[in-house]
Order: C-alpha cells, then sequence, then structure tokens
C-alpha cells in the first residue's frame, strides 16, 4: 500500500516538477478568497512558554488575514522531520513546516521546499529582508538560495553558578573568557565543593550537533568541507581532546547528558555551556536558591569564538501558488518586527532584527529589564551558520560522528584514533 | 487453600517461636517488595505537590505543598479534553478486541475448518510483529483513510488482537461440549450460541481481557505520538509529552500531569482490584 | 494462558478429540469465516500487509521519500547489518534484556508466591494490591519517575546511597550499569504481575497432593520440589516464553525515553535499532531488514520454546 501511494505521489512530483520553475512566478499578489494553511509547529507541541507565544503570533496573523486560516500540526521537535517526510509520503501536502537547520540540505533538496527566490519576486524579498541580521539569513542558505527563513533561533552561552564560585574560592565577578578559565574553575569547583565542576549539552539526544559545532568552530575546525569529513582534522579533534582532558582530570562532569539542565537548575553544578533558549526556566529554578550569571561562550585563547545556531527556519512547502502566497504571508508576519518582539521577550529567542533591541516600541523595555540577555546579544556578531550534513544518508553520518564524539570524551580509547575511524566510515555514506 | 497450605511447611511439628519468626520475615519481604512497587508513584504524587524552587528536595512531604503544578497543567494542556478521549480510546479498544476476540475464538472453536492450522498461526504469528515496522505504513495508511487527528485511528489498528483471540479460544474451549451439543440439536442459530450459551459463560477471561486492554490502550504512547496533530485531539500520554520540551522538563507540571494521567486507571483498580485479581485467578491465565 | 503456548502451536495437537468427530458431519461452511473476518481482516489490513511491504523494502534502499527511487540491493541490506558491529551488539543486548528480566519476572515472583503462600486475609490482599500498581503505571510515567529517582546528583536512590556510605553510580550514564538499570525498570512492571499469576497457580493446586505427602513425611523441602514446582511448571514456562519473547520489546519504551540507546550505545537493542533506522536516520532498507531479522529470530524462539513446553510442562489433568 505503501508503494501504490508512493507510485502515484512521484507521478504527481514529476508532473510538478515539469513545470518550469516560471511557474513560482504566478503566486498571486493577495489572498482574496478564504484559504486554509497547514503550520507544521514544535513549539506548540510542549506546554512551554513557546506555545503560547505561537498561538499569539497565529492569532495575530489570522487578525490582519482574515482570509487565511492556519491549521496547526503540533510535533515534538524531535519528530517533526519525520512526520512532514511522513505526511509526504501520505500524499498530504504541509505548507510552512518549521524545522531545525540540522536537516537543511535534505528539506531544500530532497524534501522539495520551496526556495524564496523561486517563490517570491526579488523586489518583495528584498524588502522584507531589510533590517534583518545577515549573518541569520545565511543560516538558512543552501547554494545560495533561502530555503529556510530563520524563525527561533539561539546560540550556546555559559550559565554559571556563582555561589559554587565562591565556594570554591574563585571570584564570581570573573566570569571564565577561555577553556583554560573553564577547566581551571571546574577543577576548583569540583575538588572544593563536590560538585559537578562544568558540562556542556553537547551530547544529548536533542540538541543536534550545534554546542559541538560551536566549540570546534571556535578552534578553528569544521565538522565537514564539501562532501569531505573532517570532523577528525586537527583542530577539531584538538577541541574534542580538550573536552576528553578535562573529564579525565575531573573539571568536565560526567552525567546523563539528557538531564544536565536539571543538575544545573537544582545547583549542582558549576558551569553550563547551552542554549540561550533555556534561560527563563532556568532563572526560575535558580530564583532563592542560587546567583545565576551569564557569559558568553568560553573561547580558545585569543581565537574568536563561533557561536553556532539552534533552533529553527520555517520553510515553505505549498505546491498551489494561492496556498504559496498565503505561506509566504504567514512567513513575513512570523519574521517581522511585532513577532520577533513577541519571540524574544516571551520565549527567550534572539531576534533575527536587530534595530528592535533598544527600539522602546519593541524590546527596549524588555532588554533593560533583562540585563542579562545583553550577553546573548553580543554572540550575534560572530554567529557562525551550524553545518548541515549532505546526501541521503545524513542523519547516519551525523549520528556516526556524535557517537564518535561522545566515546572520544566518555570512553577510555585514544580520541583521535576513535574520530579517525567513525571519519572514515562516515565517509563511504556521504554523497 | 489456606487451610491445608498453612500446613505444609510444618510437616513434624516445628517449634510455633519458628513459626512466628516466619510469618515476621514473610511479612518482611512483602511489606519490602510493596515498598519497591509503590514508592514511585507516592514519589510522584509528592514532587506534583511542591513548588517549583523547591522541585528538588528530598524531604519525604513537601513543606509548604501547593496544588499549583496542577492548576498550570489544567490550564496549559487540554487535559480534561484528554482524559476524556483517552477514555473513550481505551474503552472502545477493550470492547472491540473483546467482540472481535470473541467471533474469532467461535469460530475456531465451533467448527473443524481445513485452514483451521494456518488461521490459527497467522494469528499468533501477529503477535511477534515489532510494531517498529508497521508503525510507517499504518501511518500512510491511516492519512489515506483520513483517521489522522481522530480517535477512530487511535482505537481501529488496535480493535483485534491475537492475545484477545487466543485468550478466548482458550476459554471456550474448557466449556462443555455437550452443551453446545444440545443447543444445536434444539436448533439454536450458531450466533445464538455464541450471545446467549458461550459468552455469559466467559465472564472471567473476558473480565481479565478487557482489564488488560483496557490498561495497554491507557498506556499507549507512540501509535499516538504519531497520528497526534492537536492536543486536544489526543490522549494523556501525549499530554504527559508536552512538559518534556525542548528547553528541558518541566519537573513539577510533568508529574502533575503523570498522576493526573494515572490516577484515574489507579482509582479504578483499588475500587475493582479484588474482581480484577480474582477474574485473573479463574480467567486460565496461569 | 498456559495454552496459549499450546494454541501458538495450532489446534492440530491438542483439539479435544470428542468434538472433532461431533463435528464432522458438517460440510464445509462459510459461517465460521464470517466469524473470523473482523479479526483476520483488521490483522491482514494492519500487521500482515505492513510485514509483507517490510520483506520487501528489506532487499530495496530508499530514504522514505516519493521523490527518491527505491533501489534494488538484493540481500545487500541483510549483508550490511549483520556485519555492522552495532548490530551484534545490539543482539548481544537484546539477549541481555532477555536473561537480565528473568529475575524478575520468573524466579523472584516464583519464590516470594511459594513462601508466601500462607498469608491470609487482608494483608494478602493488600500486598497483592500493591505489587500489582506497577503492571497499570504506563511505561512513559514509569520512565519519567525512575529518571527522577536514579538521577545522579539530586535522585533519592543516589541520595539513599550515598547516606549508606556508597559511592555515587550513573546508572543512567555509565555504560556498565546502563544496561541493568533499564532491565530493572523493565522488571519493575513485571514482578507484581507475575506473581499473581504465581499465587493463582499455586492456589489451584489439588490440596489433596500436599496433604498425602505430607502424610509420608515429606518435608516442607521436598513438597515444593517435587510437588509445587512440577505443578506450576505450566506457569513458569509460559513467563519464561512471555519473557523471551516479549522482554525485549516491553524496554523498548525505557530506552526510547530514557537513553536512547546510550551511554556509548550499551543500552540498545534489535527494536531499538531498527526504530532508530526507520525513524531518525530514514533508511527504509535498512530499518526493514532490521525488522525481518527481529521477527524471523523470535518466530524461531517461539517455535522452540513451544517445543520445550510442550516437552516439559507438567498438567494435572
Amino acid at each position: 500500500m505503501l508503494r501504490r501511494t508512493t507510485l502515484k505521489l512521484t507521478a504527481a512530483f514529476t508532473a510538478a516538477s515539469l513545470l518550469p520553475f516560471g511557474a513560482f512566478a504566478e503566486m498571486p499578489a493577495a489572498v482574496d478568497k478564504p484559504i486554509t494553511i497547514t503550520f507544521y509547529n514544535y513549539n506548540l507541541a510542549s506546554a512551554s512558554a513557546g506555545a503560547d507565544a505561537t498561538k499569539e503570533l497565529i492569532a495575530g496573523f489570522e487578525k490582519k488575514f482574515p482570509n487565511i486560516k492556519v491549521e496547526p500540526v503540533a510535533v515534538p521537535s524531535n519528530e517533526i522531520m519525520s512526520r512532514v517526510q511522513a505526511d509526504i509520503v501520505a500524499g498530504q501536502q504541509p505548507d510552512v513546516a518549521q524545522l531545525v537547520f540540522r536537516d537543511l540540505i535534505y528539506i531544500a533538496n530532497d524534501l522539495g521546499a520551496n526556495a524564496l527566490e523561486d517563490m517570491v519576486s526579488a523586489d518583495e524579498l528584498k524588502t522584507h529582508f531589510t533590517g534583518m541580521l545577515p549573518q541569520g539569513l545565511e543560516l538558512g542558505k543552501v547554494d545560495g538560495k533561502t530555503y529556510g527563513l530563520a524563525y527561533t533561533f539561539s546560540t550556546p552561552i555559559l550559565y554559571y553558578n556563582a555561589d559554587l564560585f565562591k565556594q570554591a574560592g574563585l571570584d564570581p565577578d570573573q566570569a571564565p573568557k577561555t577553556w583554560d578559565d573553564v577547566a581551571l574553575a571546574g577543577k576548583a569547583i569540583k575538588d572544593k565543593t563536590g560538585k559537578n565542576g562544568f558540562f556542556p549539552g553537547a551530547y544529548g539526544p536533542v540538541d543536534g550537533t550545534f554546542v559541538y559545532q560551536a566549540i570546534v568552530m571556535s578552534n578553528g575546525g569544521k565538522v565537514r568541507d564539501g562532501d569531505t569529513l573532517t570532523f577528525a582534522g586537527s583542530n577539531a579533534a584538538d577541541a574534542v581532546k580538550m573536552l576528553r582532558e578535562m573529564v579525565d582530570s575531573g573539571a568536565h562532569a560526567k552525567i546523563d547528558p539528557a538531564s544536565a539542565g536539571d543538575t544545573f537548575a537544582a545547583g549542582n553544578m558549576g558551569m553550563f555551556l547551552y542554549t540561550s533558549a533555556l534561560l527563563s526556566s532556568i532563572k526560575k529554578s535558580a530564583a532563592g536558591k542560587f546567583d545565576l550569571r551569564l557569559a558568553p561562550m568560553p573561547s580558545f585563547g585569543e581565537k574568536p569564538t563561533a557561536p553556532t545556531n539552534s533552533g529553527s527556519a520555517l520553510f515553505v512547502f505549498s505546491q498551489d501558488p494561492e496556498k504559496q502566497r498565503a505561506s509566504y504571508e504567514l512567513l513575513k508576519y512570523l519574521t517581522s518586527k511585532e513577532a520577533y518582539t513577541i519571540i524574544t521577550s516571551k520565549i527567550g529567542y534572539l531576534p533575527l532584527r536587530l534595530d528592535i533591541v533598544d527600539d522602546p516600541a519593541y524590546l527596549g523595555q524588555w532588554v533593560k529589564d533583562n540585563p542579562m540577555f545583553r550577553a546573548n546579544l553580543k554572540q550575534l556578531d560572530h554567529l557562525t551558520a551550524n553545518i548541515a550534513f549532505p546526501g541521503p544518508n545524513y542523519r547516519q553520518v551525523e549520528k556516526m560522528m556524535m557517537d564518535s564524539v561522545r566515546e572520544a570524551i566518555f570512553g577510555s580509547g585514544d580520541p583521535v584514533a576513535t574520530l579517525k575511524a567513525a571519519q572514515e566510515q562516515g565517509q563511504e555514506l556521504m554523497p | 487453600m489456606t487451610t491445608d497450605t498453612s500446613r505444609d511447611h510444618s510437616p513434624s511439628g516445628v517449634s510455633s517461636g519458628s513459626g512466628a519468626l516466619r510469618k515476621v520475615a514473610v511479612h518482611g519481604v512483602m511489606i519490602f517488595l510493596s515498598l519497591v512497587s509503590i514508592f514511585p508513584i507516592y514519589w510522584m504524587i509528592v514532587t506534583s505537590l511542591r513548588p517549583e524552587n523547591e522541585i528538588f528536595s528530598t524531604t519525604l512531604w513537601p513543606s509548604d505543598p501547593t496544588l499549583e503544578n496542577y492548576v498550570f497543567v489544567l490550564t496549559r494542556v487540554p487535559m480534561l479534553q484528554m482524559l476524556a478521549n483517552t477514555t473513550i480510546v481505551a474503552a472502545a479498544t477493550a470492547a472491540l478486541q473483546v467482540v472481535t476476540g470473541l467471533f474469532a475464538a467461535y469460530a475456531l472453536v465451533r467448527w473443524r475448518m481445513r485452514l483451521a492450522g494456518v488461521v490459527h498461526g497467522l494469528i499468533a504469528l501477529s503477535w511477534l510483529v515489532p510494531f517498529q515496522v508497521t508503525m510507517i505504513p499504518n501511518y500512510v495508511l491511516a492519512s489515506r483513510l483520513g483517521l489522522l487527528d481522530t480517535l477512530t485511528g487511535l482505537i481501529v489498528p488496535n480493535a483485534a488482537h491475537a492475545f484477545a483471540i487466543l485468550l478466548l479460544y482458550h476459554g471456550m474451549r474448557s466449556f462443555p461440549v455437550e452443551i453446545l451439543e444440545a443447543a444445536r440439536i434444539d436448533g439454536a442459530k450458531s450466533w445464538k450460541i455464541l450471545w446467549q450459551i458461550i459468552t455469559p459463560n466467559m465472564g472471567a477471561p473476558i473480565a481479565s481481557l478487557s482489564i488488560i486492554a483496557f490498561i495497554s490502550a491507557w498506556n499507549e504512547y507512540f501509535w499516538p505520538l504519531l497520528l497526534s496533530r492537536k492536543p486536544e485531539n489526543s490522549v494523556v500520554q501525549i499530554g504527559l509529552q508536552m512538559f518534556m520540551t525542548q528547553e528541558g522538563n518541566l519537573w513539577g507540571p510533568l508529574m502533575a500531569a503523570a498522576a493526573l494521567a494515572s490516577l484515574p486507571i489507579l482509582v479504578i483498580y483499588l475500587l475493582l482490584q479484588r474482581h480484577v485479581i480474582e477474574s485473573f485467578m479463574k480467567s486460565g491465565i496461569r | 494462558m498456559t495454552d496459549i503456548q499450546a494454541d501458538l502451536a495450532g489446534p492440530l495437537v491438542k483439539t479435544a478429540p470428542v468434538a472433532r468427530i461431533r463435528y464432522q458431519r458438517e460440510k464445509i461452511s462459510i459461517a465460521p469465516w464470517i466469524y473470523l473476518a473482523p479479526a483476520l481482516v483488521l490483522l491482514m489490513v494492519w500487521t500482515y500487509i505492513p510485514l509483507i511491504e517490510a520483506f520487501k523494502l528489506s532487499f530495496y534502499q530508499w530514504n522514505m521519500l516519493p521523490t527518491a527511487p527505491q533501489r534494488y540491493v538484493g540481500l545487500k541490506n541483510y549483508e550490511r547489518l549483520l556485519a555492522l558491529p552495532e548490530m551484534r551488539n545490539a543482539l548481544w543486548n537484546t539477549l541481555y534484556y532477555i536473561l537480565g528480566l528473568f529475575p524478575l519476572s520468573v524466579i523472584l515472583p516464583l519464590f516470594v508466591a511459594i513462601w508466601t503462600q500462607d498469608l491470609t486475609g487482608r494483608a494478602r490482599m493488600i500486598y497483592r494490591a500493591m505489587i500489582f500498581v506497577p503492571m497499570i503505571v504506563a511505561p512513559v510515567v514509569a520512565a519519567i519517575l525512575w529518571r527522577w529517582l536514579l538521577n545522579e546528583d539530586q535522585g533519592l536512590i543516589t541520595l539513599g546511597l550515598e547516606w549508606l556510605g556508597f559511592d555515587r553510580i550513573g546508572f543512567l550514564t555509565d555504560p556498565n550499569y546502563a544496561l541493568a538499570t533499564l532491565t530493572w525498570i523493565t522488571g519493575w512492571k513485571l514482578i507484581g504481575f507475575s506473581t499473581l499469576l504465581f499465587s493463582a497457580a499455586n492456589a489451584g493446586i489439588n490440596p489433596s497432593y500436599i496433604e498425602a505427602a505430607r502424610i509420608d513425611g515429606a518435608s516442607r523441602w521436598a513438597i515444593i520440589r517435587d510437588i509445587r514446582l512440577p505443578l506450576l511448571s505450566p506457569t513458569i514456562l509460559l513467563l519464561s516464553m512471555m519473557t523471551i519473547l516479549f522482554g525485549a520489546q516491553w524496554s523498548f519504551a525505557y530506552i526510547n525515553v530514557l537513553t536512547n540507546g546510550g551511554p556509548l550505545k550499551s543500552t540498545t537493542n534489535i527494536f531499538y535499532l531498527l526504530w532508530e533506522y526507520g525513524f531518525e536516520t530514514m533508511s527504509a532498507g535498512w530499518s526493514s531488514a532490521a525488522g525481518m531479522i527481529a521477527f524471523a529470530g523470535f518466530a524461531l524462539l517461539a517455535a522452540v520454546c513451544m517445543g520445550l513446553t510442550k516437552r516439559f510442562a507438567v498438567y494435572d489433568d
């Protein structure tokens, strides 16, 4: 039965792909009759602040465009990609989807997402992109075309527990700046307080690869170069070796990666490197318990850091020109100044439009009330795009890489040899 | 049972002193096992009553119990709707499994069929098919039948189960053939025999099957997770999942949601537990 | 359900001969098929057709996309899987789950049922009610509760161990413990159910056997060994078979929620592996091939188990 559907769909797709690309240009200028589009969203699948903010955004959009009805499909973030795929297989063409960056290339090349440049006229696109952070726009590009429009995204940030710093005889006002600082502070905390020193949210099931990539790229490494895997290359491997040394010295904790956030929130960890999106929830648990501080992610000596984006972009899959227009209007609305004000202040993601940060009409007051957020905004200057893997086996390659990183850092073998072996194995699955 | 078994452990008149000691030990073991069984549940309820900044506390009872986590759960997630949905899904699944199971078992007991062995084998083997293999094709089928995001879609794929058929088949086989024969000679139609003679006598197996089917449908997680598109059309296990967020687990609300998802079934069990256990003992599951 | 095992083998062996002869005069009839239809149609549509589809896909390479071609690769998927260290590791772990569950699903419950048989009245009711509770707790809830209790820094069990003077144990993070931890959580849900079945079977033993043995001067242990254990053998075999056939599958939810197969792949099993191929890495071919290996393997095991059951179970007919 799967096969029959498949055949039917393959036929439909072939027909669609035979149309000239100019077909995109037929997108009408406005939606003048009632239309319904689906919006696959993972914020809605959790009971967090993200769900409320998303509902608010959708309601605002439907008010502004009474003709367009948005039908939300709520799917948890680690399932959303396979759901979009399953629905395409099942013949339920999604319209707009919030998907994570790790799947970027696959979404663009295999899943049939529309490039905005093919769908929207250059002028119209330019108007909307004005005021947006250029590094932010880069995040969703494949081969120079914008497939994903960065939506909710954030970068790794160093949370630290000032009380544990004091107990360990460290100065909490001197935030660790380099990895050497982190190693020293971590060791001191472990030795003097018995609590965990440091842990990055880089090994878990939900974080993808962005924290790991941020560390690697801060050391001048890269996980791949074109179609060649390079995560065992010298700079990348040195970064991993540095983490391994911290594990061996005790500065880097050995805990359940899935509950590292809880360990930090419970006051049992000195430093935690993870997405800034966790800020509001950590702040709540820390209230009245310990003195929570924030710092930009640590650097390798004098080298600049490469904070990498986590989070999601918006993709359009609509085939029908009317729906394309409606979907594009939704995209525009969700990345507008108003929307980013809500997204930043209510969920805690970064704004893609920096001009709203000090504008009292938008984020001005909120940023004044939340000075801690500045550490996060500062990193936007050198925002570095997360590197997704290409080819049909990209998920397997990514998994092999992360498995080997975990093995290199927590295992007992030689870290570089472990990475090398995985790199060779993974290379076979690259296009 | 109690009278004879209480004797067989002291065959040659072991002193009553050691008997008392044994009794203490027996109670000790059972109390320990009971604690291991219910302590996690107790801890779930205690944690759900803790305020947010005390969530990691380890006191046996919260110093300042609060219902704020429950309020949070009930306002953030359509939990009551989900509980209603889950009840419908679990009850319908159990009922359908009983009906399809009775029919199939009856066919196998009542008639002598040439392909009985094959049919039997197919039914039994279906139990061993890993659900991970059938999930995606079933999703595609459910989607084509318009069952996405519906309760029907959660019920229908589980409406027949090998366990149900085999359990009822076994129960029916021990039914005296003479009575069936007599009914047949009296000219009773086959469905009449099933409904009026067999089914009323199958109380225990039907009860235990319903209980097991209800519990497992209530606890089903992976299929609803795949099928659900809107929280209000989904079931409680998905409600739980909503508190395990990208931004970390919201432990207080998660525990409150887990308590809400488990309490109905726990209460039903406690009210009926004597019958539940008796029906298991009589059902032939042994 | 004792006879469910026998039933699995089909009615060819154990059908009551009387009934057979009586029904023989009935010629081929359509009626049984009408009664069978609902169940068979449902099983066909939702289980067997997907299974056949998976069987076919196991010879193809495909990333589940309608736009991508399905490429026929013959037995390559199987060859590749069986050569993969990950697969061997998963198969060993599957075996570990099954063997590790035995003490919790068979041995301990058997011991408890026999040992506590002379408990009476209210106390027995209360104990039974309590140890049955884990059985009705949803696997997802159980997973969450145990993660909470076992957390390495603020979990109650960790603190308890510390209080007793032991070191911290990375129950879910140390590859040496994680597999045992997941096995325990899976088993935790089974103890009560198994105990209940054993108690029921034990209570059903005809008292006159015990009485006779007692009069002959048999010791308590001799009664257990020579009368109770043989008569409990159908239940022992049934629960053993359930553990063998479904133990690894029962642990799936905990792997999925708690460890995702880690740390360092130490907790993955065959069902989790095929799930990962299917849902995480979207390799329909690998996933289907792993599924077929699991299905065929457990079907074979089922056949062996039933053979053993027929040989060793003692029925008090």
